[in-house]
């Protein structure tokens, strides 16, 4: 990890700000390595999006603001640059929420993709028969409107449309956010399958702990805009403050919220 | 009988073509709307300008007709690129209310300039098509119908023909389309809303120099033209904003509507109900079809 020319994201010491008043990360440092797959993890809140964006530089669009550190990307710089550049350069982000575009078709939806790229119509049909190789279940329903998709298949068509862009980095926004388990398996196995054929390195934010870690090479943890731990992906899996704060499991077994307010109490008798 | 058939026919049809001239100025509205979200109230004040112009180019210039539109034509989009420099994207991040606003500021930096630049007189606009029965027609048909409107409805036709096929096929159709949708996923995807702005608003110009023309051929070309596009309201609200084969129906059902209603139930109100029974319409558009009768409706999943 030391050695920076083989690192396509350097993210130092960032310092995020809305609005020029409001805090959102305090000090973040993370390294994607080129080719692999990098977890950002943590609750609600805790800066996964703001980091993402920051790098996509799509925090402008939100009065968003990078007020310390330094943001590198394949070598150079992100300061001075906007959405489309980045996209130019092979950085694009899937924003959370899936966000399709509602009335167009899957197939239109996925070729808006390529609008940065200057293609051919047969380079079109030539690229989305490749993508569709990876999203089968999207060209069953390339005529339908992606409104009356499913969320699964939305989660697809964004991360399809993404593709179609010709990345070398994705940026994922909880792409399993309000998926059934076995999609959130599908949607991995995609990604993952992205990342080995394709050499697509990918940052993504998670909440989803444990399938984040299982499919991920090396894992950031995020709390209230800081990085307050990481490690490789196998070691957080068997860290104890991970299993017990993000994964649920203590080493006394299972810890749910019934233990938790076990506990307020005696410790409440005692006081008394 | 046959007489009072034939009068009725002949309401309708001159209904329905005044109505395009509606639909043309509809357009415009429709075009921003589908780009920004954003009702553009300086769309009258665009119709004012570019006519203004046009008449002036040929009238203060002597340029002839064909180098005077083109020349009309290219100054809406110079308009349209101040517009989205100097208006839209200091105000990229505002919310669609502020933006809204803008719109108004802008009808009137265009109202003035084009009164300083070209003077408050009212100017005669000739395009060599009269607004007067067509001869053929009256007499092989029994209908007295203006050439004027006739004109105005092929070119609504074409105007509506080349504009879906921008949409429909090409890249920048496409682009526009995403934006229309989702302006922040598109531009996560590299969609450049420059590029979008600039010309979406340099087509409503052009669409707002064609109404102008029309309107300016029948009712001269004078400051009136400005409030006349607020007739273009009634036709959004029941075509739906974002549907430019909307705009022009709807601009087709007001023109016979407010046509027939005139003749046949206008006597019993004193007349002159041309000027309110659209709004009528649209407010039972607005209570029982809001999104109108093309609007594209807000897709829930449930």
């Amino acid at each position: 990890m030391s050695n920076t020319s083989t690192n396509i994201l350097d993210i130092k010491n960032i310092e995020v700000m809305y609005d020029n008043v409001i805090l959102a990360l305090h000090d973040v440092s993370l390294k994607v390595p080129k080719g692999k797959v990098v977890a950002l993890l943590g609750a609600n809140g805790a800066g996964k999006s703001t980091t993402l964006k920051a790098v996509s530089t799509m925090l402008a669009s939100e009065r968003g603001k990078v007020t310390k550190g330094s943001i590198n990307y394949d070598g150079t710089s992100i300061d001075k640059q906007n959405p489309s550049q980045m996209v130019g350069l092979g950085m694009v982000q899937v924003l959370e929420g899936r966000r399709c575009f509602g009335h167009l078709t899957v197939e239109e939806n996925i070729i808006s993709g390529a609008y940065s790229r200057k293609l051919s119509k047969g380079d079109i049909n030539q690229e989305l028969e490749k993508i569709y190789t990876y999203f089968i279940r999207l060209k069953e329903r390339r005529k339908s409107q992606a409104a009356f998709t499913s969320g699964g298949e939305q989660q697809m068509i964004a991360v399809a449309r993404a593709m179609m862009a010709k990345p070398k980095m994705l940026l994922l926004d909880e792409p399993t956010m309000g998926l059934a388990p076995q999609l959130v398996a599908e949607i991995f196995n995609i990604v993952k399958e992205l990342n080995t054929k394709e050499g697509v390195s990918i940052l993504l934010a998670e909440q989803n702990t444990n399938v984040a870690l299982k499919n991920s090479d090396y894992g950031y943890i995020i709390e209230t805009g800081r990085v307050m731990l990481d490690g490789t992906a196998k070691s957080l899996l068997s860290n104890d403050q991970v299993k017990e704060l993000y994964l649920g499991i203590s080493k006394k077994g299972r810890k749910n919220f019934r233990d938790v307010l076990k506990e307020e109490s005696l410790t409440k008798k005692k006081i008394n | 009988m046959v007489d009072e058939l034939l009068f009725f026919m002949e309401v309708l049809v001159g209904g329905l073509l005044a109505g395009t001239m509606y639909s043309l100025v509809a357009l415009g509205f429709v075009l921003i709307f589908k780009a920004s979200a954003t009702f553009n109230f300086s769309q009258g004040a665009m119709v004012f300008f570019s006519v203004l112009a046009f008449c002036g180019f040929m009238q203060d210039f002597n340029i002839p007709f064909v180098l005077a539109f083109i020349l009309a034509a290219l100054l809406m989009v110079v308009v349209g690129l101040c517009t989205e420099r100097f208006v839209l994207r200091p105000l990229m991040n505002a919310s669609e209310d502020t933006v809204l606003m803008a719109t108004i500021g802008l009808g009137y930096v265009l109202e003035g300039l084009a009164q300083a630049a070209w003077g408050v007189e009212v100017r005669r606009l000739d395009l060599g098509i009269g607004d007067f029965p067509v001869p053929w027609i009256a007499d092989n048909l029994k209908l007295f119908i203006s050439a004027l409107d006739i004109t105005a409805g092929v070119v609504a036709a074409i105007m509506i023909i080349g504009l879906f096929l921008l949409f429909k096929y090409t890249k920048i159709g496409l682009g526009l389309r995403a934006v229309a949708d989702d302006a922040g996923a598109a531009s996560s995807i590299g969609i450049p809303l420059k590029h979008i702005m600039l010309l979406v608003w340099s087509a409503a110009g052009v669409v707002a120099l064609v109404a102008g023309c029309m309107w300016g051929a029948r009712a001269g070309v004078q400051f009136a033209l400005v409030d006349l596009a607020l007739k273009a309201l009634p036709v959004l609200i029941i075509g739906g904003f974002s549907s430019i084969p909307g705009a022009i129906i709807g601009g087709l059902i007001i023109g016979a509507v407010e046509k027939v209603l005139e003749v046949y139930i206008g006597p019993f109100f004193g007349g002159a109900i041309e000027g309110w029974a659209p709004y009528v319409l649209a407010i039972f558009f607005l209570l029982y079809r809001p999104e109108g009768l093309f609007g594209e409706k807000i897709i829930r999943r449930v």
